[in-house]
């Protein structure tokens, strides 16, 4: 059994208390290694070979010339590797390397192994392809038109699948509505952009046919898999292990082409490869947030309450499936579970195109939908009058209850989100009443705490955590938790601690090596913090009872009796110092040794989803919400739009790190602001990526970035590990639009499409000027008739 | 990975004729023997495989580049060795020459500006989204008129290379009326700074094999000046379009009325017809005038992911109010 602890108890305790990343010092003093930084003298350089084209059948692929040049070790091609890979095991549709088609520009045909870099780069130049051009589309019309050739045989009309579900009766919701309004939102194509560009690190072993693979991986367990499966080898034939990861955002949430190929390179050239990816090649292989046209409608009564909502989305997928149905699901799974409403329609579609595939980035899927939502539901509100931040106030839920969809809220912190968002921003002196040019917007979001069910369901529990006590006193945590950067480790070093009423120091955590820590299916979908929280929490009470026991025994009391006070086991009440946790840990020790512990956690039957076609996807224990108000400034002249302040408020349920929670917060503002003010991909008219560097694919600098007030709300859910929830995804939708909202409230100017650039931003305050002026001229006129 | 450098002959010179004599020596082309200062600009394109020179001919050393002197006339020279972060700091230059400081301060990152040089900047390569990509990239796409290919992507019908001039001093420069000086085979010559560029995206530069440009010189009473800078973000870009206006007034009315733009053609260049605005106070339709002269005569094109629509009007826009706060200012 989880421990349940009383929150409030804990703010002097690990859990509660800011606290500082665990693996904080090695990377502010270099000494973090990433999968890049293991050389060794006998590593080889790996390469990949690219397509030059968009969408052409190979005809012929020689390689023989770049084979012959000396000092290539191997080279390897889609002959190689007959297995399509993919995070579903429905829709493994790609290949490590293409095999008769290639189907985006920058897809990998082939890959050499040399001995050095300058060796590889000259045989790249060697290779020969002959190829038969096919029509290429990179727009939803193209790809959808209804003599577009196929991209993939199997997928009519280049959809990639399509969703349709509905709840409620919306028909009838909008018939209860006294305003419905429907509008278009068309939202960029955005890429993660995180710090460290791919690499990895395969060893194959040739005696012992083994392959031992370190990779920047947010799911090392799907990496595992996936090399067992297109390599052919047995898993017990692997070693995954990850490293120091520069973040991942989503890109790394499913296995890479790059890990692939550096398996099977590794065992082709029969030793060591490193192969290291360009910024360039990281941005084709970034598994992107789609393209994303949302047209969105929206049933109100005059008084604001909301009847009815219909959705209709269309993204722009790629060239293989990917996350594909996961990404369409979610961008109608999240419509529900936020406000009181009686119906919702979706319709979702996810087109193939002849771009790099898309994939979960942060918010997954769930991000533009919300967006639409947001802008809509501001337009209406001032539309009819009311305040916008009233409207939200009067759609909101009460907990505990459930979705139409059938997922359980047992905690719902979105009231005091918006209370304490609507007070700091002054958003009632405000809304409406700033100068030309400035304005104020407001918006509210939320996200899952964790996939109840995963994508690749083996019945086992969600996540496992070993906890090892030895002679040193010291405890060491074994967790395939995947910290990328966002303080997992940490989270469960607190836990940890706080059940066993330990110093965090006594705590040493180690991840993320197949041969050493407990299987974890990785991070993503925020679930971490709750499954692996809760899986910590239960293996450090089995570990408690355990010393409880011994303290016990030596103190001749019963074990409901002991407790911990500064690492110091005594009888409650009593008047003895107690024991010392050294001399507890030796007395323990006595008959058993070595102590290990295990610790599960698995997402009861009941939160893991409705039983309607989809309805694993939006499953979870838990929704954090966040609201968020955005002041800028709009310079009409240039179109610059600065964003002044961010007031954010984010019910994550329990801050277990507060430290941690309010940058999650503050980086999920700023990745937000990304994607609304600069960032998108663009690719030229026969396919090619034009934006893949970092000085035309505008990541926001320190310049744009604004102060961030944040405030953690603690609705404190039953299920969350000390009632924690999700932290690092939520505040980024809610970001977005009330930018949006704001520009609104500054100029007017309903803007529809993302990001807001200052050339589009001009184009469209010219237009206004002039509808303006002609409206006004025509009203002269009326008046001067009349 | 970072794309390997290619291999050449590093020379390092510490004098402006040691430096010359090593050219000469050389014997080669201009694309054989290149000369390198901060490095930002051409260390970033070897490593995308445009050029492949033998040798590179460093400044870095070269002393007598790096001055800032004031003369007794009261002008400056500015050692074109001198760093973007070297002139940023220097008191004079941010007393009296203040646009130019600010034009420094605007280039880049706070990283290239330690490096980055004034000689550098007016000289950057010109830019274009079809060229500045990777060499695998630009194979892909058969590379573009301006390095080893045969048409222009920007304007694919044409014979002229689009790329854009794209560095911050050079407007400043020219509505203060500054020379350049420039020393090689045939000696020294001093020359209006427009006299660097020749308006061709392909081959922007004056400079003859071996010609070096060592100084710039500004003028002793410097007019009022002012620099914006349009782009997207407010570091690391380029400019989108970048307008200097440097203004006299007589009697609370226009006297002088100055105007150069970067970021929107292949040269930084003066706009012309600015003549009708001496004695006018500005007014709304001088305004409007002035915005749409400079728009008529940016030419923005499609080398950057920024439509050009956007960036014409804008670099008007940026003209017509930097004129009216110089005009307006005490």
């Amino acid at each position: 059994m989880n421990k349940r602890h009383d929150p409030k108890a804990l703010k002097a305790s690990p859990a509660g208390t800011p606290t500082p990343l665990i693996d904080g010092p090695e990377k502010m003093t270099g000494q973090a290694r990433y999968s890049a930084d293991f050389y060794s003298p006998n590593t080889l350089t790996g390469v990949i070979y690219r397509s030059p084209y968009a969408h052409a059948e190979i005809l012929e692929l020689d390689v023989e010339k770049a084979r012959a040049l000396e000092g290539v070790v191997a080279i390897i091609t889609g002959d190689d590797c007959a297995h399509t890979f993919g995070i579903l095991p429905i829709a493994r549709n790609e290949y490590p390397m293409a095999r008769g088609r290639v189907r985006y520009f920058g897809e990998p045909v082939a890959a050499i192994v040399a001995i050095d870099e300058k060796t590889a780069r000259k045989a790249l130049a060697l290779i020969e392809m002959t190829v038969k051009e096919l029509p290429a589309y990179f727009t939803l019309k193209d790809a959808m038109a209804p003599d577009a050739v196929l991209i993939h045989d199997d997928k009519a009309g280049n959809i990639e699948r399509e969703v349709h579900n509905e709840f409620g009766d919306v028909e009838d919701g909008f018939e209860q509505a006294d305003l419905v309004r429907e509008a278009t939102f068309k939202c960029a194509e955005i890429c993660q952009v995180h710090m460290e560009p791919h690499a990895s690190l395969a060893e194959w072993d040739d005696e012992r046919q083994h392959l031992t693979m370190k990779t920047c991986s947010q799911v090392p367990y799907y990496v595992h898999l996936m090399l067992a499966h297109t390599m052919e080898i047995e898993r017990n034939q692997i070693r995954v292990i990850k490293p120091f990861v520069g973040g991942g955002f989503g890109t790394r949430t499913e296995t890479l082409n790059f890990e692939l190929i550096a398996g099977l390179l590794a065992r082709a050239a029969k030793g060591k490869v490193a192969l290291h990816l360009s910024r360039e090649e990281t941005f084709l292989t970034s598994r992107t947030r789609p393209y994303t046209e949302i047209t969105m409608k929206i049933g109100m009564t005059r008084d604001g309450k909301l009847t009815a909502a219909q959705c209709h989305a269309l993204q722009l997928g790629g060239a293989y499936a990917g996350y594909g149905i996961v990404t369409i699901l979610y961008a109608g799974a999240l419509l529900q579970g936020i406000y009181d409403l009686p119906a919702v329609k979706y319709d979702g579609i996810r087109v193939n195109a002849n771009v790099p595939p898309s994939g979960a980035m942060r918010g997954h899927g769930t991000v533009d939908s919300r967006h639409a939502f947001e802008c809509l539901l501001d337009e209406m509100a001032k539309e009819l009058g009311l305040d916008p931040v009233e409207v939200r106030r009067r759609n909101l839920l009460e907990a505990p209850t459930e979705t139409m969809s059938g997922i359980k809220i047992m905690s719902y912190g979105l009231d005091e989100c918006i209370d304490k968002v609507e007070a700091a921003s002054g958003w009632k002196e405000k809304a409406g009443k700033l100068a030309p040019g400035r304005g104020i917007g407001f918006a509210c979001s939320q996200y899952i705490s964790g996939a109840a069910k995963p994508v690749n369901w083996t019945g086992e529990p969600h996540a496992v955590v070993n906890l090892k006590l030895d002679f040193d006193g010291s405890i060491t945590a074994l967790t395939g938790a995947a910290d990328i950067g966002q303080g997992s480790s940490t989270i469960v070093a607190q836990s940890v601690a706080e059940v066993c009423g330990l110093d965090i120091n006594k705590i040493r955590v180690i991840t993320n090596d197949s041969a050493i820590t407990p299987k974890d299916n990785g991070s993503y979908s925020s679930r971490v913090t709750m499954m692996v929280g809760n899986a910590t929490i239960d293996a450090a009470s089995r570990l408690r009872d355990i010393l409880v026991v011994a303290a016990s025994e030596k103190l001749d009391a019963s074990p409901q009796d002991i407790e911990i006070v500064n690492e110091m086991f005594r009888v409650s009440g009593g008047q003895d110092d107690g024991l010392p946790f050294q001399e507890v840990v030796e007395a323990a020790l006595v008959d058993t040794g070595t102590i290990t512990v295990k610790g599960t956690f698995t997402c009861p039957p009941e939160f893991q989803g409705g039983k309607h076609r989809g309805g694993a996807v939006g499953s979870t224990m838990g929704f954090s919400y966040s609201a968020q108000a955005v002041e800028v400034s709009v310079d009409p002249d240039t179109g610059q739009v600065t964003v002044h302040d961010v007031w954010v408020a984010h019910d994550c349920g329990f801050a277990i790190n507060p430290l941690a929670v309010e940058g999650q917060i503050q980086g999920s503002v700023w990745m937000g602001m990304g994607q609304a003010l600069s960032e998108e991909t663009r690719y030229h008219k026969n396919g090619m990526p034009m934006f893949t560097n970092m000085l035309d694919y505008r990541v926001p600098s320190i310049v744009e970035s604004p102060p961030i007030h944040t405030y953690i709300v603690e609705s404190i859910d039953p299920n969350g590990p000390f009632g924690a929830k999700e932290a690092g995804e939520c505040s980024l939708s809610s970001f977005i639009p009330a930018m949006v909202n704001a520009i609104q409230d500054a100029t007017g100017l309903r803007y529809t499409e993302l990001p807001v650039t200052p050339d589009r931003l001009v184009e469209a305050i010219s237009k206004k000027q002039h509808r303006d002026k002609v409206a006004a001229a025509r009203a002269a006129k009326e008046g001067a008739t009349s | 990975m970072t794309e390997l450098l290619p291999e050449f002959t590093l020379l390092q010179p510490t004098s402006i004729d040691e430096a010359l004599a090593m050219h000469a020596d050389v014997d080669g082309t201009r694309e054989a023997v290149r000369y390198v200062a901060g490095g930002t600009d051409l260390l970033v394109n070897l490593r995308r495989g445009i050029g492949d020179p033998e040798t590179l001919i460093s400044l870095n050393g070269v002393a007598d580049m790096t001055a800032i002197t004031e003369n007794d006339d009261g002008a400056i020279t500015l050692g074109a060795g001198v760093t973007l972060a070297a002139l940023i700091e220097h008191g004079t230059i941010a007393k009296r020459y203040p646009a130019v400081a600010h034009a420094a301060h605007e280039i880049a990152g706070p990283g290239h500006r330690e490096s980055g040089t004034i000689g550098g900047n007016l000289c950057l390569d010109t830019r274009c989204v079809f060229y500045n990509q990777s060499l695998w990239w630009r194979q892909s796409n058969n590379y573009c008129l301006k390095y080893k290919g045969d048409i222009c992507h920007v304007a694919p019908k044409g014979d002229f290379c689009h790329a854009a001039f794209s560095g911050d001093l050079a407007p400043v420069f020219l509505v203060l009326g500054a020379e350049i000086e420039i020393i090689g085979p045939g000696g020294t010559r001093r020359e209006p700074l427009s006299a660097l560029y020749t308006g061709d995206g392909l081959d922007h530069l004056t400079l003859k094999p071996g010609e070096l440009l060592t100084a710039i010189h500004l003028p002793a009473d410097p007019l009022p000046a002012l620099y914006e800078k349009h782009r997207v973000r407010g570091a690391i870009d380029f400019p989108l379009a970048g307008i200097a206006v440097a203004l006299t007034k007589n009697d609370g009315k226009v006297d002088t009325l100055r105007i150069a733009v970067t970021g929107t053609n292949t040269s930084p260049f003066m706009v012309e017809d600015l003549d009708g605005f001496a004695g006018s106070s500005l007014g709304d339709d001088a305004q409007i005038r002035l915005a749409e002269i400079v728009q008529k005569q940016v030419s923005p094109m499609k080398t950057t992911l920024v439509q050009p629509y956007g960036r014409r009007r804008i670099a008007g826009a940026m003209a017509r109010r930097l004129a009216v706060r110089l005009l307006e200012a005490d």
